[in-house]
């Protein structure tokens, strides 16, 4: 009697042991929930979900507008040439096989800047909403990244001389408060390398097409 | 008189009750260790927080709902081109450069062999003093790794499913990660298409071995690889509609 006593008791204090152990290990664990990040964080993350929503809204809208178009047009005619002749526009635009022009801001930049300081920079950007950049005169595609060549930096193969310009189209009040905002990116870069950053909004800003051919050697359309 | 004293009767410990001892103080510790190691609790249940976090939740279910519409509406634009392409041969030819146009930046799923990676939490305990942001991944992990692929050839990229195009942006909040404006957790699977050798330039990229590989090594990130014949990335959806940046070149 006593002896079933004892098992039962342990199987009790094993199954408390086991839930503890598990709640310990959970609560280890990287707060990757959205109801375990801080306030600032979770501030952060509203203003850029509301901003991306807006954006997929925007092209929504637009998307909609175009399918109108078509069906206006019928399948065939002049109509419906001009509509697909706007959306490989817009098309090649976006992915930087076209030049495009636009209000922006231009980073003057001299000093050593590392790979790892350009790239950071050009994601900073992106984020902060820029539709199209380039580094002196090569655009910057999904592809484009700066590494240390042999003798310089180097985007798509081109060497980066120490002095070099970095374009950006988007909203220039927009760009320039990511990038300038205290702990932002011209902040830190600051702390690591040895370079002068000004920056200065533009009426217009030309980038040119990429004298990348990107079209996939090896990969292809996936059917179905 | 000297009376002799009853002996006392031997103490009895019967072994199940010297292993509930020990098991119960264990439980104390991990009890006590549970109860510290949760000091943040009642912060994250305050009220300001919980009103965020709701916020976020109902930003990404809106995200989620814009992404399914505009692939629905993508999808018919698509149909209607493929359709006219044997109406009118000058449509068809600029609806075929539509489609390459199209799968060069992004915009079409595109299959073929690469390599997939992954990179997650280290599953080491934090010593005491160390700083566990150390043994988590970092947004930085994530772009090096995207850096060397780029670097070593890749044609196409995804990151849990997010397809890399020019405005897409890897972004760190805190300990998480978003990418083109998708919250995205560990563990994070990014895989790419691109030539044969692929993965044996990326292990030697200066971009993969300079941080993240010293990284994965000294604080035992998870970390595995290998090559896939037969990838398929999904194509990107999101605005591809620019606001500020107009077309200089007119198409023929």
């Amino acid at each position: 009697m006593r002896g079933h006593a004892a098992r039962i008791s342990l199987f009790a204090v094993a199954l408390l042991i086991g839930l503890l152990g598990v709640g310990q290990l959970r609560s280890q664990a990287r707060p990757t929930q959205v109801s375990s990040l801080s306030a600032q964080d979770l501030s952060t993350l509203i203003e850029t979900l509301t901003r991306g929503n807006r954006e997929l809204r925007t092209g929504l809208a637009d998307t909609r507008e175009q399918l109108r178009e078509y069906r206006i047009a019928g399948s065939q005619g002049q109509s419906a040439i001009d509509v697909s002749r706007e959306d490989l526009r817009r098309i090649s635009a976006f992915g930087g096989l076209a030049a495009v022009e636009g209000q922006g801001i231009v980073l003057n930049i001299n000093g050593e800047l590392d790979a790892i300081a350009l790239n950071d920079l050009i994601n900073e950007l992106r984020n902060a909403g820029a539709e199209a950049i380039a580094v002196d005169a090569i655009r910057v595609t999904a592809h484009s990244v700066a590494v240390q060549g042999p003798l310089a930096l180097q985007i798509d193969g081109v060497n980066i001389s120490r002095r070099f310009v970095l374009r950006a189209i988007g909203s220039p009040d927009g760009l320039t408060a990511a990038i300038q905002r205290p702990g932002g990116i011209i902040s830190q870069l600051k702390l690591v390398v040895r370079a002068t950053i000004d920056l200065f909004p533009a009426e217009s800003v030309g980038l040119p097409a990429t004298e990348q051919s990107l079209a996939p050697t090896v990969g292809r359309p996936a059917e179905g | 008189m000297t009376g002799r004293r009853p002996r006392a009767a031997p103490l009895v410990r019967p072994q199940w009750a010297v292993s509930i001892a020990l098991a119960l103080t264990v439980i104390g510790f991990v009890g006590y260790a549970q109860w510290n190691g949760s000091p943040d609790r009642s912060q994250f249940a305050t009220s300001v927080q919980q009103v965020l976090a709701r916020q976020v939740t109902d930003l990404e279910k809106e995200q989620e709902g814009l992404r399914a519409q505009i692939v629905e509406a993508d999808t018919e634009v698509h149909q209607i081109q493929a359709a006219s392409t044997t109406s009118s041969s000058a449509l068809a030819e600029l609806n075929r450069q539509l489609g390459v146009a199209r799968l060069a930046v992004g915009l079409t799923d595109l299959s073929g062999p690469g390599v997939v990676i992954e990179i997650a939490d280290s599953n080491r305990t934090v010593p005491d003093g160390d700083n566990p942001g150390n043994y988590i991944v970092l947004v930085d992990d994530v772009r090096d790794i995207v850096a060397a692929l780029w670097a070593s050839g890749a044609e196409g990229i995804a990151i849990n499913g997010e397809r890399l195009v020019a405005t897409s942006s890897i972004y760190g909040v805190g300990e998480s990660i978003l990418v083109n404006t998708a919250f995205l957790s560990p563990r994070f699977r990014i895989e790419a298409i691109g030539p044969d050798g692929l993965l044996d330039r990326f292990t030697a990229n200066p971009a993969f071995v300079g941080r993240v590989a010293r990284r994965i090594d000294v604080f035992g990130l998870e970390f595995a690889t290998a090559p896939a014949d037969n990838l398929r990335l999904p194509a990107f959806v999101g605005n591809t509609r620019f606001r500020w940046a107009v077309p200089v070149e007119a198409v023929p």
